[in-house]
């Protein structure tokens, strides 16, 4: 165990800069749009909800939704981060040759692996989901101070915020956990694609995405591969975005909205779960693993 | 005493190409071992094979583990030096301190970082920054912080000057080898650690063509300093190897030559490096000295 966090804790120090950058990023646009003349003009629409400036809604609201705006803007950045560096992740220690390093040190190669996907796959997304969450509360001081003073920022109902605050923290965790597990075929094999192909990898994956729907799905007795594209990639986002906890939220009834919050959220995750447990997300979970090991077995053959 | 390292047919193939071919060898605890060959002889093959790094045919065993199957519990008694300038360039050497602490359970970060106070190496400097030479140093001391029971080095002080090459062979030797403990050193650099080394594996090609003790060498091969008159009647004897020494001619035999020969010069300590020579030329260079080699 000392090993394998030891191995999660490289994946920090070789990416932590970048990793605080991304992280922090949202909440200082945050910070300095509302700084600026007016302050910050946010609407929202969300099925018929429309919420009027955000400087002249409830501190309650603005709480809510800069939390809402930051943690989501935080994970988003978080994720393309993630899907922009991990085709390269699987070559690094080959290209920069420390693998021969690594490869001195007691370490299977399969716990190499695992760390790696283990670091950027799940913990960095919910580490970036908790900095914007955390950093929301700075811009909502800040916002909340310029219109309506300290007093309103210290006077909000705090139970009822850090409730509902945990509660979508847990839910988003959980939802990146379920995307992350639906997607993880394409994840996996896209990285051991560039792991054994090089630069050819990603483009390959590319063209063989697009290609096979077109070309393949008409010659089979029932198309395949556009359903089960479409299937993972719409899973995952069902699985992330907690839609349905929303229903029924009324910023005009903030209090009330937000002690509900954490009850709609459970009934939600319970619901994403279930649509998880399927003979899709099996066989997924089996591609996913096919991924895996052709990562291992490149690791193991890199010398 | 039971060996640290047993080889027994060991042979490794690419493709068509045998990096190592049947070899039989043991390196016995508390030995420091030269791997020496030419490049492209098979030794860095035979170091990776040792480190499980790949699948080789008949048996080997590294501290009674198949290095293979049992890298990782192997490897936690091992220290290894793979190739110089392979560590992550993105590391600050205090940071490759703290993980190799996390990484391997025999490192000992105290002794890591007085070993790089030696150096002109600092914990905050990133390895990117350094020099080769530099991070040859830093690495060397991590690996020397292992309290391993076999040290595997290839090529380990390339890229070093020589003052931290020596201030390296010495710390192997005071601090290192302890009586228990062996090393397995590969070099080109032979006339610097043939003081050091207790055994000599020497590879040609991928086999083994030389596998003794420093006492055992001095045993058997005799080099035998003469005039340049005496020339013709040594040749005549097929020595191994004739070469040039200060103020005349040598040859080196495989066993004592014989009585009328001996009597034509006088007895010298072969070299390690004469020996090397003598073991590994290659018949294309010359032909002579590959035939007589071959009528042994």
């Amino acid at each position: 165990m000392t090993r394998f966090a030891s191995l999660v804790r490289r994946e920090w120090l070789q990416h932590r800069v970048g990793w605080c950058v991304l992280m922090v990023a949202p909440t200082l646009v945050l910070l300095a749009l509302s700084a600026v003349d007016g302050g910050l003009q946010l609407r929202v629409n969300a099925d018929d909800i429309t919420l009027p400036p955000l400087r002249a809604a409830p501190a309650a609201v603005q709480t809510a939704l800069l939390t809402a705006a930051a943690g989501g803007a935080t994970l988003l950045l978080a994720c393309l981060a993630v899907l922009f560096q991990l085709p390269g992740l699987a070559r690094r220690d080959q290209q920069d040759r420390s693998i021969e390093f690594w490869c001195s040190l007691p370490i299977g190669h399969a716990q190499s692996v695992a760390a790696a996907l283990l670091t950027h796959l799940l913990l960095l997304p919910a580490a970036a989901l908790l900095a914007g969450m955390a950093g929301a509360q700075l811009a909502a001081l800040v916002t909340i101070g310029a219109s309506h003073g300290l007093a309103a920022w210290l006077g909000q109902p705090w139970p009822v915020l850090l409730m509902a605050s945990a509660a979508m923290l847990l839910r988003l965790w959980l939802g990146l956990v379920l995307a992350v597990a639906w997607l993880s075929p394409l994840l996996l094999l896209t990285m051991a694609a560039s792991a054994w192909l090089g630069r050819w990898g990603l483009p390959l994956v590319a063209a063989a995405l697009l290609a096979l729907p077109k070309l393949v799905d008409p010659r089979l007795p029932a198309p395949w591969f556009g359903p089960a594209l479409r299937s993972v990639t719409g899973e995952s986002l069902a699985a992330l975005a907690p839609l349905q906890a929303w229903h029924g939220f009324d910023p005009g009834r903030i209090e009330p909205s937000l002690a509900a919050l954490p009850g709609a959220l459970l009934r939600d995750a319970a619901q994403a779960a279930e649509r998880a447990a399927t003979p899709g997300m099996a066989v997924a979970l089996a591609l996913a693993a096919l991924g895996f090991w052709l990562l291992v077995l490149r690791r193991r053959r890199a010398l | 005493m039971t060996p640290l390292v047993k080889a027994t047919g060991l042979t490794l193939r690419y493709g068509r190409k045998t990096a190592l071919d049947g070899l039989d060898f043991e390196i016995a605890p508390g030995r420091v071992v030269g791997l020496l060959g030419h490049n492209g002889a098979g030794k860095t093959s035979l170091m990776r094979a040792m480190v499980g790094l790949v699948s080789v045919e008949g048996r080997l065993e590294v501290l009674g583990l198949d290095p293979r199957r049992q890298r990782v519990a192997m490897l936690e008694q091992v220290s290894h030096i793979p190739d110089v300038a392979v560590l992550p360039r993105w590391a600050r050497v205090g940071e490759l301190v703290t993980l190799m602490t996390g990484l391997h359970p025999r490192f000992s970060a105290d002794r890591a970082r007085t070993l790089i106070r030696r150096t002109s190496v600092a914990l905050s400097d990133k390895v990117g920054t350094l020099s080769k030479g530099m991070v040859v140093q830093v690495h060397l001391a991590l690996v020397a912080a292992i309290d391993a029971r076999l040290m595997i080095l290839d090529e380990p002080t390339l890229g070093l000057d020589l003052l931290s090459r020596k201030a390296f062979y010495d710390m192997l030797i005071d601090e290192w080898c302890d009586g228990r403990r062996s090393v397995l050193i590969s070099t080109h650099q032979v006339e610097e650690v043939e003081a050091l080394l207790s055994d000599v594996l020497m590879l040609d090609q991928g086999r083994l063509v030389l596998a003794l003790s420093l006492e055992d060498i001095d045993r058997r091969f005799v080099a035998l300093g003469h005039d340049p008159g005496a020339a013709e009647a040594i040749a005549a004897s097929h020595p191994l190897l004739r070469y040039r020494v200060q103020g005349g001619s040598a040859a080196l035999f495989d066993g004592a030559p014989p009585a009328a020969v001996q009597a034509l010069g006088q007895r010298l300590r072969p070299s390690l490096v004469d020996l090397f020579v003598a073991l590994t030329r290659r018949p294309e260079i010359n032909p002579e000295a590959s035939a007589a080699e071959g009528t042994r």
